[in-house]
């Protein structure tokens, strides 16, 4: 329970930086917590169905192995999309000469 | 069995072109004549050869056949399962006509140059791997890649207005993958599958198929896909995007790239419990969508974003009866698959018209050197400046134009004439007619910036002066001035050149639109074929009746009508409140949120 509510809050604290914040980087970093709450959930819960290593026929009760395999895939994704939201993000600065998505917009108008 | 090796071809034929043109990238002398023929025979193999394949492959998905397999001979319960069928098979002939199209177009116009190519290709790639997955898990990382290579494309028109409205689509695009996943992870717990038919029977078997958990998690999934399709009210990142876009590339963002996702998603709805009122609710969205988008389309200023909230206008068309028939078919109806061939017939041949649109209007206002639709004018004699012999441009605009307006016999009338044909009887149906007429007052609107310079002195002399002063002009009192940004800016200033594969690209659509509009009746019974079960029926209604006729001329009067409202002092009052409504950041997730909470609530307390 405990971690469920740990990863509730961390989904709350990312998708309340990416909505709220004005700072680009800060956007960024709120996506990167959102995304990784979901990634934490997927692996927390997929740990239910026992904690031992997913090697078959090692006798214990092995974790499920499919979300860990999924995870691994949306991190990578996750790291992709980070980094071109960076690259955008410096881009944006080098155009502007701001952080501010608000002031980014006002200076680039409404075009 | 050769039809197995080929089901995947259309994905990994593109990977291949693209490595082919990544590789290109490495050559030491940027555009030597071997980086050259390297990067172009990628292309070719991307988008060339996949047509091959497509042919082969067409009598089986005629025949109601399908190809299913996994990836890697994995058990079934773990692998990657895939599902070529006729659905697969039209979605990819969509788009790999218009990406081949936009492709020729960016050869002359730009974007150019390996890495262009190469992005290019993935997103193709991605996109026929979209079309051809049943699994859940592989449909979100076929969803991320083509989003990865959207939003790179959307900025490799380099203006720094690119880059924000790709920030603002990544970040709201992602945010809600970040929903789908979690619509992922409620799917899995409950049923312990990802393939959409082992999810339909774990569901199945479970009371009440899951309550209020399946619930939110399809409701999730579908609201992150719906955000891609840009029904409202989750457009806002669309016409930012797609109107900064470099034109080749709007052309393939508003013809495919938001309808792919629309045609996945319909396989995973009419598979699982609950998919018919997600579809109900999506196909009235979309009726409200078409007429509600018209009219912000119809009070813009700027010629590409004006076709971008088309672009919107026209999925709600698609989405309207998209919804409808998928719900039916996830209601076990066979009745659907008239609904989901004509959705699918507006989605193919609007992806062709509205393609054709952008280029064209891309090429004149790069010739005029202007995109306001009030300012720019004498688009023909600025293109003839620019070196086109054949008024090849602004034959395939009118082309395009009356094609979108739904004027017979180009495809736009028979598409839409098929769409109130099996609408006839919901209220969507009066929507899309209102929309019909505030869609050619629209056209009307853009067709002005044929009329001759004259009348418009000062605007004339602009557009013919041809000014460098491409639309999303960066403030002057920029703070930091950014010279790798400034110099493409630059170098648009030399006039601009028409070259012969951009002449082409409009060529080539413009034929398909008119050729499309002539075989309507024989493509939409196909379409049925292709798309329904074996048998489904197919009776194709009159499209030239008196009945339907009458119909054209009260859209064309109406249409008059409203344009002409909209000269009028109030009617300019009007648009421009529209047009400068607020639009923000926050605007985007509000909406996100309010679509995924309305999207549950109606599944568990109203449907």
């Amino acid at each position: 329970m405990t971690a469920r509510l740990i990863i509730g809050a961390l989904f709350m604290v990312g998708l309340w930086a990416l909505v709220a914040k004005r700072n680009l980087v800060k956007k960024v970093f709120g996506l990167t917590i959102l995304n990784s709450a979901a990634v934490l959930l997927f692996i927390a819960e997929a740990g239910a169905s026992g904690g031992g290593a997913p090697i078959m026929g090692g006798g214990q009760r092995i974790v499920d192995p499919i979300p860990q395999a999924l995870m691994l895939t949306a991190i990578v994704i996750g790291v992709c999309v980070t980094a071109l939201a960076l690259g955008m993000a410096y881009r944006l600065y080098k155009a502007t000469g701001s952080m501010d998505i608000e002031e980014i917009r006002k200076r680039l108008g409404n075009g | 069995m050769v039809e197995t090796d080929l089901a995947l071809a259309p994905v990994y034929l593109p990977l291949v072109g693209a490595a082919l043109a990544f590789v290109a990238k490495a050559f030491p002398r940027k555009g030597s004549a071997a980086a050259k023929a390297l990067e172009y025979s990628g292309a070719f193999v991307g988008l060339a050869l996949p047509w091959l394949a497509l042919a082969y492959l067409a009598p089986l998905a005629a025949s109601g056949g399908a190809v299913e397999g996994v990836i890697g001979g994995w058990a079934p319960q773990l692998a990657i399962s895939y599902r070529f069928d006729g659905l697969a098979w039209m979605v990819d002939l969509l788009g790999f006509s218009v990406a081949g199209a936009a492709w020729l177009y960016a050869l002359g116009a730009g974007p150019k140059g390996p890495a262009f190519t190469s992005i290019f290709l993935i997103q193709a790639s991605a996109l026929a791997a979209t079309a051809a997955t049943t699994d859940l898990f592989n449909l979100f990382v076929c969803l991320e890649v083509l989003g990865m290579a959207s939003y790179v494309l959307v900025t490799s028109s380099e203006k720094p207005g690119a880059f924000l409205a790709s920030f603002s689509y990544l970040m709201v695009s992602a945010a809600a993958m970040v929903f789908f996943l979690l619509g992922v992870y409620g799917l899995y717990r409950l049923t312990g599958a990802l393939e959409y038919g082992a999810l339909s029977r774990g569901l199945s078997a479970l009371p009440k198929a899951g309550g209020a958990v399946a619930a939110a998690s399809v409701a999730s999934v579908a609201a992150a896909v719906a955000l891609r399709t840009a029904v409202m009210p989750l457009y806002g990142w669309l016409p930012d995007a797609h109107a900064l876009a470099p034109h080749a590339v709007s052309a393939v963002l508003s013809g495919v790239l938001i309808k792919t996702p629309l045609f996945a998603l319909s396989r995973v709805l009419i598979a699982l419990p609950g998919g018919d009122e997600v579809g109900m609710l999506l196909g009235y969205a979309g009726g409200f969508t078409a007429l509600a988008a018209v009219l912000i389309a119809l009070s813009q200023k700027d010629v590409k974003r004006l076709l971008a909230y088309h672009s919107i206008s026209q999925i709600g068309y698609v989405v309207a009866a998209w919804g409808a028939g998928t719900a039916l078919l996830a209601r076990g109806e066979p009745a659907g698959t008239a609904f989901l061939a004509a959705a699918f017939m507006h989605a193919f041949f609007h992806a062709l018209f509205k393609g054709l649109l952008f280029l064209t209007v891309g090429t004149i206002s790069d010739a005029a050197g202007e995109r306001d639709v009030y300012l720019l004018r004498g688009a023909g004699k600025a293109l003839k400046a620019a070196g086109e012999r054949l008024p090849i441009t602004g034959l395939a605009f009118a082309v395009g134009a009356l094609s979108i307006s739904a004027i017979p016999p180009f495809n736009g009338y028979a598409s839409k004439a098929m769409l109130s044909y099996v609408l006839k009887g919901r209220w969507e149906y009066l929507f899309l007619f209102a929309a019909g007429i505030g869609t050619l007052a629209s056209f009307i609107k853009l067709s002005t910036i044929f009329w001759p310079a004259a009348g418009t002195a000062a605007a004339g002399a602009k557009a013919l002066g041809r000014e460098p002063s491409p639309c999303p002009v960066p403030d002057p009192s920029l703070a930091v001035p950014d010279p790798s940004l400034a110099a493409p800016e630059g170098a648009k200033a030399a006039p601009y050149r028409m070259s012969a594969s951009v002449g082409l690209a409009q060529a080539l659509l413009a034929l398909a639109c008119v050729g499309t509009g002539l075989a309507a009746p024989a493509f939409y019974a196909a379409a049925v074929r292709y798309i329904g079960p074996p048998g489904a029926y197919a009776s194709v209604p009159a499209l030239y009746g008196p009945a339907e006729l009458g119909k054209t001329l009260i859209v064309i009067v109406g249409g008059g009508l409203l344009y002409l409202a909209t000269r009028t002092k109030s009617g300019k009052a009007v648009a421009k409140a529209i047009r400068e409504r607020p639009r923000g950041f926050h605007g985007l997730f509000a909406a996100f949120c309010l679509g995924l909470a309305g999207l549950y609530f109606w599944m568990t307390y109203i449907a």
